[in-house]
């Protein structure tokens, strides 16, 4: 009776892993560049409990082999980066990516990290950071005296200085884009970095040879879609009752077994 | 062949024990990859031996599970019968489940990472957006690439499930022509395990399990009357 109870044990145990994922897809439904994870299931190794059987003589028969599952696993949670809703926020230092590619960001220990989120503000030393504070790879420094600070569908940062009428360009936003995006390690604080499985960063500017074009005042929303994930939440429920079921079967055929001795 | 064995009441009632305790395995693996994506349940059927002793016998059910639309544009799955082929460092392996992926060179495959197989070996894709026809044409941004694989067996074989929702193919192997296959895009394929009757099926496996172990007792206390009455001097 036992590998029942262990096949459906994993039943369960897979379907609260998949609730965990779409708990967090729901936490981050209003997470700027924020991408929904799915969880992917697989079957377990398969136990030949009679290998294929050869009878009779003559009319020979023959047959299959007969194999036992043994339960579910975990093969992967995988990150999906569909495009996200571009909402419009009128802020000036909100800029969305439409398309492929990351914003490049220096973490503190010197590693650049990769992000969607394009919720930027300017640091004590006039540097372009992002919300949590890092600063943008290349480095776009704002002057003290300038005003209508602008970025291009392609990038380009330019300012009004002084009394200037003409804007002056200060910089030029570059985008990182990877082979495999869903490779990409999540840091938590929006951020990711590249493992072997993304692939090494492909650098160029916004709206040029496939990289994404830049949306100032904008930022990309959350691509969690509720009704999608409650509806999947609904699923995981009734599977892990199901599970439970069958847990409860075995665990009664149990007991009728240990009444054949009395 | 050895001749027709007496039968004996007791291991017969110990034999259908068995049995609806197999039965009752491959429920619990069916039921526990009920959320497994391109998952194939298993049947079980009593088979009587040469001998009247019962037996569960399993066979891969190849039914189609519902397709769910995912918009994820390497998401694949096949309406129909027929596999798609992936290259596994064990050989060639069948799947149903066509959540594909890029790896870090662009070669398009499963989620373990094994190369997915079209007409000419290992994909691999360029930059761009990818369309898949129903005929299982890989295009990007316009221009073709290859054409995927996908086979089918012969019907009534019973396939060899690997773990991971793979199969291993048989001899009887042949590749589904172009015109034949439904490739769809942005779908995937749910397991095709369905909870309903298989929550039946554990009740009256269940219930069949409390008859034959009665049947068992009642064996074994006609025995115990035969020698514990019958031997008794008059």
């Amino acid at each position: 009776m036992d590998p029942a109870l262990r096949a459906a044990a994993t039943g369960m145990m897979a379907q609260q892993t998949r609730t965990e994922v779409i708990a967090h897809n729901l936490a981050n439904v209003n997470t700027p560049g924020f991408k929904r994870s799915r969880a992917h299931f697989e079957d377990l190794l398969y136990q030949t409990v009679q290998g294929q059987q050869v009878l009779g003589e003559n009319d020979t028969q023959i047959t299959p082999a007969i194999q036992v599952g043994r339960g579910t696993r975990l093969a992967g949670v995988q990150r999906l980066h569909e495009q996200g809703p571009i909402e419009e926020t009128g802020r000036n230092l909100d800029i969305a990516i439409e398309g492929e590619g990351f914003f490049q960001i220096q973490l503190p220990s010197g590693e650049t990290a990769y992000t969607r989120d394009g919720s930027l503000q300017i640091s004590d030393q006039g540097v372009l950071v992002t919300s949590s504070g890092y600063a943008l790879q290349p480095p776009v420094r704002i002057p003290d005296d300038a005003s209508e600070f602008t970025v291009s569908a392609t990038g380009v940062v330019s300012v009004r200085r002084g009394n200037d009428i003409q804007p002056t360009e200060i910089g030029r936003l570059e985008l990182a884009r990877f082979a495999n995006p869903s490779g990409l390690l999540s840091l938590g604080q929006n951020l990711l970095a590249p493992t072997a499985a993304s692939g090494q960063p492909v650098i160029g500017f916004p709206n040029d040879s496939g990289m994404g074009r830049l949306q100032q005042n904008s930022l990309e929303g959350s691509n969690v879609e509720i009704v999608q994930e409650m509806v999947e939440m609904i699923a995981a429920m009734r599977a892990y009752e199901i599970n439970s079921k069958a847990i409860k079967t075995a665990d009664e055929m149990g007991q009728i077994a240990n009444n054949i001795a009395r | 062949m050895p001749g027709p064995v007496q039968n004996n009441g007791l291991s017969s009632a110990a034999s259908a024990l068995q049995m609806l305790e197999r039965k009752q395995q491959v429920l619990a693996n069916n039921l526990a990859n009920a959320s497994t994506r391109g998952f194939k349940a298993e049947t079980t059927f009593a088979r009587m031996m040469g001998n009247q002793l019962a037996k569960a016998d399993t066979a891969v059910d190849l039914t189609p599970g519902t397709l769910t639309e995912t918009h994820n544009s390497l998401d694949l799955a096949l309406e129909g019968d027929g596999f798609f082929v992936v290259d596994t460092p064990a050989g060639e392996r069948f799947v149903r489940n066509g959540n594909f992926r890029l790896d870090a060179n662009r070669r398009l495959t499963d989620d373990q990472g094994n190369p997915v197989l079209g007409e000419n070996g290992a994909i691999s894709l360029p930059q761009g957006t990818v369309e898949v026809d129903a005929t299982g044409l890989i295009t990007v941004n316009g221009k073709p690439q290859q054409r995927l694989r996908v086979e089918r067996v012969a019907s009534g074989t019973d396939l060899e499930h690997e773990g991971g929702t793979r199969f291993i193919p048989d001899a009887s192997r042949q590749v589904i022509p172009p015109t034949e296959r439904t490739v769809k895009q942005g779908f995937l394929e749910e397991s095709n395990v369905n909870p309903m009757s298989a929550m039946t099926e554990m009740l009256t496996v269940l219930h069949r399990y409390g008859a034959a172990q009665q049947t068992l007792s009642t064996i074994d206390a006609v025995r115990g009357i035969a020698v514990t009455d019958l031997a008794k001097p008059a």
